[in-house]
């Protein structure tokens, strides 16, 4: 018999051929030395391989991955939309709460601005017509407020009723995740 | 559960699906545990495949979020880690192929070469015999680092992530007679260039 390919040797190793041939190659290797010491050496790098050379992975990943799925940290955008937000109702409510379109000054303004002072005057009606708007919303929500609860209480004190609760829960989610930032640094 | 009233295959139902299942229901230690098995292998594969630490890092980390992202669409017919290689596999070829800067070659490293020289001496003075097979060891898989991108792929799924031919084949999608004559061929690189010092006689 001739000597042995270097693949059958491999397939040997791999013990993917059948019984037969795999008794053929097991006979071959007992009688011929130049194949056996090929078979060897394949054997040796294959016991190389199978046991490799592993590297710790960092603890940083696991880490970096439960806090990115499972934190209950908010990422600073949805701060920053919060504060935002918050600032946005803040303001309207006192704007509303003093009846911004119809301030003496604000109508004094508008009544003797002339092509000068133009800007300013968009930019007053501008800021008015936001602010009207949000006045219209929460006339529509405490209209549905009395609806449902058969109670009228002023679109003023709803409104301030609503912003108390808004600002307190605020406050609260503000504490937690001051906490929660502490625990996480 | 629905996914387990499927006719057509039986379902066998492994450590791994187990822990899945927990983790559909929310339990967050479950994923953790998923991770802390597969972080080794998947972190070597994606180190070996892209040489770089911090962007093995980042893949890893990449690797897990994806997984738990498509928890979901993940068909309990099929073995879970073969499912998450593959998302792993692709990930890191994605990544290969937006930055291929480097050429992978066993012929013109200088840094291996010099590499290769001083193991060579090192291994030379000392004689004591498991340390010269750490060494020989530690070469040979240095010089997995280098083989090109086809054959590298297939010796770290074969041995990194210990699968099989046939999983292998599912992984990369080749049929599996590719994949057994690269990773034959890999070998044959791989001996080649041990041959080159004599490391395989000793």
């Amino acid at each position: 018999m001739e000597c042995l390919k270097n693949k059958t040797i491999q397939e040997y190793i791999d013990k993917s051929l059948n019984r037969y041939e795999q008794s053929i190659i097991r006979d071959h290797l007992i009688v011929c030395e130049k194949c056996r010491a090929k078979y060897e050496q394949f054997k040796k790098m294959e016991k190389l391989l199978i046991n490799p050379v592993y590297k710790e992975p960092p603890a940083k990943i696991e880490k970096f991955v439960m806090n990115r799925l499972f934190s209950k940290i908010p990422t600073y955008s949805s701060i920053f939309a919060l504060i935002t937000l918050s600032f946005i109702l803040l303001v309207s409510w006192i704007y509303i709460y003093f009846d911004f379109n119809n301030n003496s000054i604000i109508q004094a303004f508008k009544l003797t601005s002339n092509s000068a002072f133009n800007w300013i005057t968009s930019i007053i009606t501008f800021i008015s017509n936001i602010f009207s708007s949000v006045y219209a919303i929460f006339k529509v929500l405490n209209k549905l407020f009395m609806i449902i609860f058969n109670v009228n209480i002023g679109t003023q004190l709803f409104v301030l009723i609503i912003l108390s609760i808004f600002i307190s829960t605020l406050f609260f989610v503000s504490r937690i995740v001051y906490k929660k930032l502490k625990e996480h640094n | 559960m629905k996914t387990f009233s499927s006719k057509n295959r039986k379902i066998v139902l492994d450590d791994d699906k187990i822990l899945i299942e927990k983790i559909l229901k929310g339990e967050k230690r479950s994923f953790e545990e998923i991770m802390r098995k597969y972080n080794k292998r998947i972190f070597n594969f994606t180190m070996r495949m892209v040489r770089n630490e911090q962007v093995a890092i980042e893949l890893t980390q990449d690797f897990f979020i994806k997984i738990f992202t498509k928890l979901q669409k993940y068909n309990f017919e099929y073995k879970f880690s073969t499912w998450a290689y593959r998302i792993c596999y692709n990930l890191v070829i994605d990544y290969i192929r937006k930055n291929q800067t480097y050429v992978d070659s066993l012929d013109d490293d200088r840094s291996y070469k010099k590499y290769a020289y001083m193991n060579k001496n090192s291994i030379k003075e000392d004689g004591a015999d498991a340390f010269e097979r750490e060494e020989v060891k530690s070469y040979l898989w240095k010089t997995v680092n280098l083989l090109p991108v086809k054959y590298k792929e297939l010796i770290l799924l074969r041995y990194i992530q210990e699968l099989k031919y046939d999983e292998i084949s599912e992984v990369t999608s080749l049929p599996i007679g590719t994949v057994k004559n690269r990773i034959f061929k890999a070998k044959d690189l791989l001996r080649k260039e041990i041959e080159k010092d004599g490391m395989l006689e000793k």
